[in-house]
């Protein structure tokens, strides 16, 4: 239920109006937390930028122009040019856009499928839970680098752009995810709701969708924020390495990339220094914000 | 006695326990073989008839709530019978199984565990009539969640709030009114006071007495208190050990326990009346044993004071000694 502000600033100071959901209380508590929610306010704005990037700026980010190699930062560049005369700071624009796409989608598919497979298997148990987690212990125990260097390296070429690696770490990651949900659920389901909810007459997809699912959704919400970060990280260090996102495209990791060379690494770095900066506030915002909901979902907040 | 008489006889046993067993296995070893059992509920035999409140008591862990749980098919039993309105309910699957469980309800022991901290009262006391009758919604549906939640004696604008926000008592009214929302004719109450203050026990108590007054109830009533057992049933089972030991009216079995162990349990019962005088408790020896590996002959053999040669050898059978009263020792052979 939504809690209407009381707009009188003298009885702003009593007691929050009572009934709130356990959402809302996590919320109130959320915004409360400063670090967290000036880390949001960084993330939204970046996300806003890097999306509206075609629209922000005009230059086309793939011409190579020889005239205007490696220059530094100027009024015309305000992060300078790199190796192939392209502009730094409409560069880490476009960057932003895939890093964060590959991050988001990364972590969406991998939460679709570790929380599917892990509801299952905690909530049946039995047979179907052996045969679920064992199919999860073998794909935890691809190794994932080779995995996608060797996956990459067939498929190079044939099929382009960033799909291929958001598909092959999807495919690759859900199992923590699953694990996590599935001990979630196992730990959760004792409880004498899940009972009562069978009792009066709901099925079984009802009992998981309606009474565990959002009993467990806090952790997994939590799981999603370290996930994303790990994402942004899993891409730029591919495609540092060359095996990411294919090199015309602009990432932060592959603008990072250039860093291999050692004229660039000692003498410009403004080609490598602002995708690192803009890469670390990142991975810090959205751990900051992770750690905000934790605490906000603190169990202690309510029961 | 012509066929109608008899028709009515039968239809009077609203519920009928036919040698209920329940088994837990125990696996171990390399490859989860079940090497046991533990045997939680090992041939249970009563039945409650229309109107009446049949109180189950015995300590803890001797399978009160396995047998609850077992005839609302929570829990699958290992064998014997059920027989709701003449009907065995062990073996139902899918949609009779939903059905009959529009009939009998549970309130569960503990309150703060057994209500979705995530759901609304409204919706939690809404959602058994959502499940079967999916025509009723809207402001039909929440006037009539309303007038549950009078009934149970809460406040209408429990309606909007969380289960957080109430007391232990309150939570158990809550579970009472989801239990009541489907009109079922048996409620299975799995010790439905023993988490609550004392105070608070007596008027949980009394609403169900009045409910079942007002809505015709039968109720299977769990509790390990014999206080509480005394105030609110008609027959009480004593269960030691996954088994009956002694099945009679509350009179009689306060009155004159025929059952060892009923003897034992009724003596350790505080008397206010009885203030001064010396209480004669018979005190049992021993620990109880474990059900995964029960005593051979009769289960309390090993504790009981009037043990004979034979108990450890014969599992006694629960037989007729006194009208209405029903005991399994061999004394009464």
């Amino acid at each position: 239920m939504e809690v209407v502000p009381n707009k009188d600033p003298q009885l702003k100071t009593t007691k929050p109006p009572k009934s709130m959901s356990p959402w809302a209380m996590a919320r109130r508590k959320f915004m409360k937390n400063k670090l967290a929610m000036i880390s949001l306010v960084y993330l939204i704005i970046l996300a806003i930028l890097s999306f509206l990037a075609p629209y922000i700026t005009t230059v086309d980010i793939s011409r190579v122009n020889i005239g205007q190699m490696k220059l530094p930062p100027s009024s015309e560049h305000w992060f300078g040019t790199d190796t192939s005369g392209r502009d730094v700071f409409v560069r880490l624009l476009y960057g932003g856009r895939v890093s964060l796409f590959v991050g988001i989608s990364c972590t969406m598919i991998i939460l679709f499928l570790g929380v599917i497979v892990g509801a299952i298997a905690g909530f049946f148990g039995g047979i179907v839970d052996s045969m679920l987690m064992r199919f999860t212990d073998f794909v935890l125990n691809f190794p994932f680098l080779v995995f996608v260097i060797v996956l990459n390296a067939i498929l190079f070429g044939k099929v382009g752009g960033v799909g291929v690696l958001i598909g092959v770490i999807s495919l690759l990651g859900w199992g923590g995810v699953a694990r996590l949900v599935r001990s979630k659920i196992l730990s959760e389901k004792e409880n004498e709701y899940v009972l009562a909810a069978t009792s009066i007459g709901g099925r079984p997809n009802k009992v998981i969708m309606k009474h565990l699912l959002p009993n467990v959704l806090t952790t997994v919400i939590v799981q999603a924020t370290i996930l994303f970060a790990n994402m942004i990280v899993a891409e730029s260090a591919l495609s540092y390495l060359g095996f990411g996102v294919p090199q015309e495209v602009p990432s932060w990791g592959n603008m990072l990339s250039a860093s291999q060379q050692p004229e660039v690494l000692q003498d410009m770095p403004w080609i490598w220094v602002p995708p690192a900066i803009i890469l670390v506030f990142t991975i810090l915002a959205i751990n900051f914000i992770g750690e905000g909901v934790k605490d906000a979902f603190n169990p202690k907040s309510f029961r | 006695m012509s066929i109608t008489e008899l028709n009515k006889a039968q239809t009077e046993k609203l519920l009928e326990v036919n040698d209920l067993k329940m088994h837990f296995p125990v696996k171990g070893g390399f490859f989860k073989r079940t090497i046991g059992a533990v045997k939680a509920v090992d041939g249970v035999s009563f039945d409650i008839k229309k109107g009446e409140t049949l109180g189950l008591v015995g300590e803890s862990g001797c399978g009160k709530s396995t047998t609850g749980r077992s005839i609302l098919r929570l829990l699958d039993p290992t064998d014997g019978e059920v027989l709701f309105n003449g009907e065995d309910i062990t073996k139902l699957t899918g949609k009779r199984l939903r059905d009959i469980r529009q009939d009998i309800q549970m309130v569960f022991q503990d309150p703060y565990a057994s209500l979705n901290p995530m759901q609304m009262v409204g919706d939690i006391v809404s959602e058994p009539i959502k499940n079967y009758h999916k025509n009723r919604k809207g402001e039909e549906l929440k006037a009539e969640v309303m007038d549950l939640l009078t009934r149970v004696g809460l406040p209408e604008d429990a309606y909007y709030k969380y289960a957080h926000e109430f007391s232990g008592g309150q939570r158990q009214r809550i579970g009472i009114a989801r239990a009541l929302a489907l009109k079922p004719k048996l409620i299975i109450a799995d010790e439905p006071v023993s988490a609550l203050d004392v105070s608070v026990q007596s008027q949980v108590l009394n609403l169900l007495n009045e409910l079942q007054d007002e809505f015709d109830l039968t109720y299977l009533f769990i509790a390990h208190d014999l206080s509480v057992v005394k105030h609110m049933s008609d027959r009480i089972g004593v269960m030691y050990l996954g088994n009956i030991m002694e099945v009679a009216n509350k009179s009689s079995i306060y009155a004159e326990p025929l059952h060892p162990y009923t003897q034992a349990l009724i003596s350790a019962v505080p008397d206010a009346s009885k203030i001064g005088q010396k209480r004669e408790r018979i005190v049992l020896e021993g620990d109880v044993p474990s059900p995964e590996n029960p005593p051979s002959g009769c289960p309390f053999h090993t504790r009981c004071p009037k043990a004979m040669d034979e108990c450890s050898k014969t599992k006694p059978q629960l037989k007729e000694v006194k009208p209405g009263q029903h005991v399994a020792c061999l004394l009464y052979e």
